[in-house]
This record gives C-alpha cells, structure tokens and sequence, in this order.
C-alpha cells in the first residue's frame, strides 16, 4: 500500500514538474504567450477566442449572453428575478435549467419613515469604497481600444459613481490605484487596496468593471437616455457568498423599483473576486467594451439612486429615504455564519477522523482537548 | 445606519474561525501558545502600518508589518530552527512555488471566473504540495508559501520600477487577509492534512529508519493490542539508553 501511495506522490510531482516546465517554454517562445491581447471583434479579455456564451433555457431561448467562462453548477438570475443554473456548455452555448423565481425582496425603505426623521442618517456619516481590480478597461468606442494600461476608461466611469453617491450624502472613497497587469494575480494585487480602504469601515466597497459582451447585451434607454446595463457578478468560492447575494438582491430590487431595466442581472460563478473581506462588498460590471463609455457613466449613475435605499443616506429632495430593516440581509448573513461554522466544525471532525484513525479516538481527542485547555483553569478555579 | 445582528455575527464567527485556526497553525510550528497569540496580535496590528518603499512617479511601492515583515521573519526564523538538509529543501520549495505564483499570472488567465480554483488558493495548494513532497515538512510549507508569494511581489516591484511601469506593489498590504498569510497558513494546513491522510492509509506513521525521538511518543492504533505498546516501549528504553 505504501509503496502504491510513494508512486503515485512521485507521479503526481513529475507532472507538476512537466507541467511547469511547458508553461515556461510557453512564456519563453516568442510570441508562444502573451496577455491576452483585445481588438475589432475580440470581447474582452475573459475569452481570448474572439466569441462569448450565448446563456439559453430548457428550450434555448437564448437568456443572457457573457464572455466569462462559465462551468456547470454557475448561476444567473436574470432581470425578471428568475434563476437558472448552468447544466451543460457545448461549443458556446451554455445550456441552463430553471431553479425557480427568486423570492421577492421587501425593499421596506420605499415607506416613508415611521416618525418622521428616524433612521434618517446624518451626511457624511455612511462611507463607500469604490476600486478597480481591472484598471485597463477602457471602452472601445470612446477610449478608442479596450484596454489602456493603468489608464483605463472605467476610472472615469468611477468617478461618475463616486460624484453622484456624494450628492447623495455619501463619503466616498475612489481609489485610482492602477493593478495592472490584466492577469490572474490582478486580484491578490487589488485585495490590498480593498483591504486599505475596509479600514476606515465604510458601509459598502464596489470594485466596478466593464464586461466583454456585444454592445446589445448591455445597451438599454431610461428616461430617454441611452445607457448601458449593470451586472452584478459573485464568487462561489467565498464564504460570504450567501450575505452578498442578498446585499446585490435588495439593490436590484431597490433599482427595479426607481429604474426598471438598470438592472441586467446576477451572476454567480467561481472565483472569490475579495468578496471574502466583507458581506457588503460587490463586483459590477458597467456595461461591456463595446459600449460608448458616457452610457455607462448614466447607467451607473441610475444605479447609484438605489444605494441609499438600500443603505440609508440623507434625504435628496422629497424623497423619503429610510434604512432597511434588514431582515432578509440578516437571514442570510445568520445563514453564512451557520454555514461557516458548520463547514469548520465538519472540516475539524474530518481531520481529526483521519487523525486519530476512528470517532472514538477523533471524540477522545477532542475531551483530551476540553480536558487540556479549559479543564485546569475550571479546576483552577476550584 | 444600524449594522444587522446578523452581519456582527458573521464577521465574529468568520474572524474567529480565521484567527483560531492561524492560531493553531502556529501552534503546529513549533511556536508555543503564547508566542502564536503574539504572532496573531502582531498580523494584526502590523496590518495597519505601511513602511513606504521608492517609487517612480505612478508607482506606488509599500512594505507591510502585518502581511509582509511579520510573516518573513517568522519563516525565516523557522528555517533558522531546522536542519541543513531541510533549509535546502524548503528553499527548493521557495523557489518552485515562486515560479508556480508567477506563471499562475501568465497562464491562468484574466478573471477568477475562468478557474475552478481562485489564484488565492491556489498559492497555497501549489506549495503545500510542493513543501510536502519536497521535504514532507509543515515549516517547509510555511516558509515556501509565504516566501514564495513574497518573492513575485519582489520581483515585480524591481521590474516596475526598473522599467518606469505605472503600478502598485504593496507588499503584504493586506495585513493579516493578505495572499501571502493565507498562503503560508493554507499550505501548513494542506501539508498536514495529506500527511495525516497519507498515515491513515498505511495504517500509521511509518518507523523503518527514523530517528527513535520520532517514535517516542507513538501510541498504538489498537488500544487493546497490549504487546505492540509493550514493545514500543522497550524501544523507548533503549532510545533514552543510547542518549
């Protein structure tokens, strides 16, 4: 059995090794690997083949389309609140089953306050952090390309975000850091930022993006303007998955009170995108980079009216603005304690399984645990 | 605005999940209960002090207590305290995980959503196999994880300066959350975990040829299989003989 388990270890260290030493030929061989490079008729930088998935359901009625490589088991919820999940992907067509319609969320801060002024909050009070993770992203029709380095586009779509929650009685904090290169470790670098700015406690942070998607799939008109769409887009692999999607929920729902049609949709797909840091902290994609980036500066300016319904604010004109009782954020913020520490305790009971090699041994350990750390002090006490 | 219940439970539940298992990582280090604690208090508070390191004029270049001092003189000191051939080892290991975080960024792609594993996990998962198969070693773990997060972050500052790139090296910026703690925490953990489990298989730690002070300690997996204990400790007496 041992010698079985030493073999297999080695082979899986010689492909490791294999593997690394390809990819570094890959890097060095000229022009063998480069950052993915956007042009005419390339979306993006998700995917490098120039295509991007067409979302369908059960009868392929396309849904949405993206350029962010799906996998079965990702979710969407579409404008209309219904949620489908990814079954299958052939070729580019991601084929989804219907979940179900996603229980509607009481936005109770559209109630004038009970009182008058209570759970009205006093200007500046509320902090927002904005960043961008991909601060090349630029859009092509007014940036001239899709990607400027450090430079990008989205810093400007940013700063529309920025200028408008201050109006409404925000602080905002809107760090212009650039995290270039676009490549995978973009969002260790950015996590640092985030981590920055979550110190001075704001009540939200927004790391706001373009999509890679024809302009369409974006391009809407509200109160007679042409703007571009805003997506919500979550990672799986993050522990407060459950807290955010419920934070993106109540805004949508908020936004599709004030401005129906802003609102494109959710996507829940793998990735952790520093969601981790708080359960109020969500990516957006503004648009796509076929967009024209003043249309994404009015989208994204429509969408900020939701964020003081949802967080509170100070009162704009007549318009009441109250905070959220919360309680479906609380639900699900209870539930992603629940669930973390069930994981943990479950994570614990494996190790300690393997351990000690049975349950009564893993239980042993564990009263030898209580026993060791707890047991003199409560004798101590005695 | 009033913050839910629920949230502060959350974020209590998580930080303490997540300190109580750094804590029992550094615990498994070799470091004793006080100095882990210690440990802890200096991610922490080291997380909230930026020593600030040239750059050019769009490049934004710090150094970390929390997330980059703390953790390098932690495995630095750790290496201090094991042998010569396992120095080795946990260098080898160093600079593979280096090499593995650097082409994680070239080849993996743009966006999370394009992985089954997000590049923050994936540093770990990459050295603490590495450290385990290389020297079979938590602390090995720990330094090729933490160092070799470290060491991209180095090499990247030098490129970006060196070629007047707009950017931003914060070194460890993330204080105690930052990419290289998680790292260094998530690969000691991984390497015991396929350690314990490689023991589970076998059925116990393997003997033939290690050092009696290894075995010492090494109860029976079957309590009632009086005589192996017996022998064991036989074997006790002629190790503390030999000293």
């Amino acid at each position: 059995m041992r010698q079985w388990i030493n073999r297999l270890l080695v082979m899986v260290m010689a492909m490791t090794i294999l593997v690394g030493a390809a990819g570094t030929l890959a890097a060095a061989a000229p022009g063998g690997l480069s950052l993915p490079r956007t042009g005419e008729g390339v979306y993006g930088l998700e995917r490098t083949d120039g295509k991007y998935y067409t979302i369908t359901d059960e009868h392929n009625k396309p849904l949405d389309y993206t350029a962010h490589i799906l996998y079965p088991g990702d979710e969407i919820i579409t404008a209309d609140n219904l949620r489908y999940q990814i079954t299958g992907i052939r070729g580019d067509i991601a084929s989804t089953r219907l979940v179900g319609k996603e229980a509607a969320v009481t936005v109770n801060s559209f109630l004038p306050a009970a009182g008058g002024t209570s759970g009205q909050v006093a200007a500046g009070q509320q902090e927002i952090a904005i960043y961008h993770t991909h601060s090349d992203e630029s859009y092509d029709p007014s940036d001239g390309t899709s990607s400027i380095y450090a430079h990008g586009g989205i810093f400007q779509v940013g700063d529309a975000f920025a200028a408008k929650l201050k109006g409404e009685g925000f602080k905002v904090l809107h760090s212009l850091r650039p995290h270039d290169p676009h490549d995978a470790n973009a969002y260790t670098r950015s996590r640092r930022t985030a981590v920055e700015l979550l110190k001075t406690g704001p009540a939200a942070i927004f790391d706001l993006h373009r999509d890679a998607a024809p302009a369409n799939v974006y391009s809407a008109t509200v109160d007679g303007q042409p703007i571009t769409k805003v997506r919500f887009v979550l990672g799986r692999g993050n522990p407060h998955i459950s807290a955010n999607l419920q934070f993106a929920k109540e805004i949508k729902a908020a936004e599709d009170q004030l401005h129906p049609g802003v609102v494109q949709g959710i996507l829940l797909t793998q990735g952790n995108f520093n969601q981790d840091l708080t359960p109020r902290s969500l990516l957006i994609e503004v648009g796509a980079n076929t967009n024209a980036k003043d249309a994404a500066e009015r989208g994204v300016s429509f969408f900020s009216d939701a964020i003081p319904k949802v967080l509170g604010g100070v009162t704009t004109g007549t318009r009441p603005i109250v905070e959220l009782p919360a309680t479906g954020a609380n639900r699900a913020n209870w539930n992603a304690a629940l669930w973390i520490a069930l994981i943990a305790a479950g994570a614990l009971a494996g190790y300690l399984y393997i351990n000690a090699g049975s349950w009564q041994g893993a239980w042993d350990q564990v009263r030898r645990f209580l026993g060791g750390e707890f047991g003199h002090r409560i004798r101590d006490r005695r | 605005m009033r913050i839910p219940l629920g949230m502060i439970v959350l974020l209590l539940i998580s930080l303490l999940i997540y300190f109580g298992v750094a804590h029992r990582v550094l615990d498994r280090l070799r470091l004793s209960d006080k100095a882990a604690l210690a440990m802890i208090a200096a991610l922490i508070i080291g997380g909230f002090i930026n020593i600030p390191l040239p750059a050019g004029p769009r490049l934004e270049a710090s150094l970390n207590i929390g997330g980059g001092v703390v953790p390098l003189i932690l495995a630095v000191y750790l290496l201090t305290k094991t042998s010569a051939k396992e120095k080795v080892r946990a260098l080898v290991g160093m600079v593979v995980t280096a090499a593995a975080v650097y082409l994680t960024g070239i080849l993996m792609g743009a966006e999370p959503g394009n992985m089954l594993l997000d590049p923050l996990y994936v540093y770990p998962v990459v050295a603490g196999a590495v450290a385990y198969l290389i020297g079979r070693s938590r602390r090995g773990a720990f330094f090729a994880a933490t160092m070799g997060v470290l060491v991209v972050d180095v090499i990247s500052y030098f490129r970006l300066a060196s070629s007047g790139t707009p950017g931003a090296v914060l070194i460890g910026g993330g204080g105690a959350f930052d990419a290289i703690v998680i790292a260094g925490l998530l690969a000691v953990l991984l390497a015991e975990f396929i350690g314990e489990s490689r023991e589970w298989l076998q059925g116990g730690p393997g003997v033939e040829g290690k050092a009696p002070a290894l075995l010492k300690h090494l109860r029976p997996l079957d309590r009632n299989d009086r005589e192996l204990k017996h022998s064991r400790r036989e074997d006790d007496d002629h190790a503390s003989m030999d000293k």
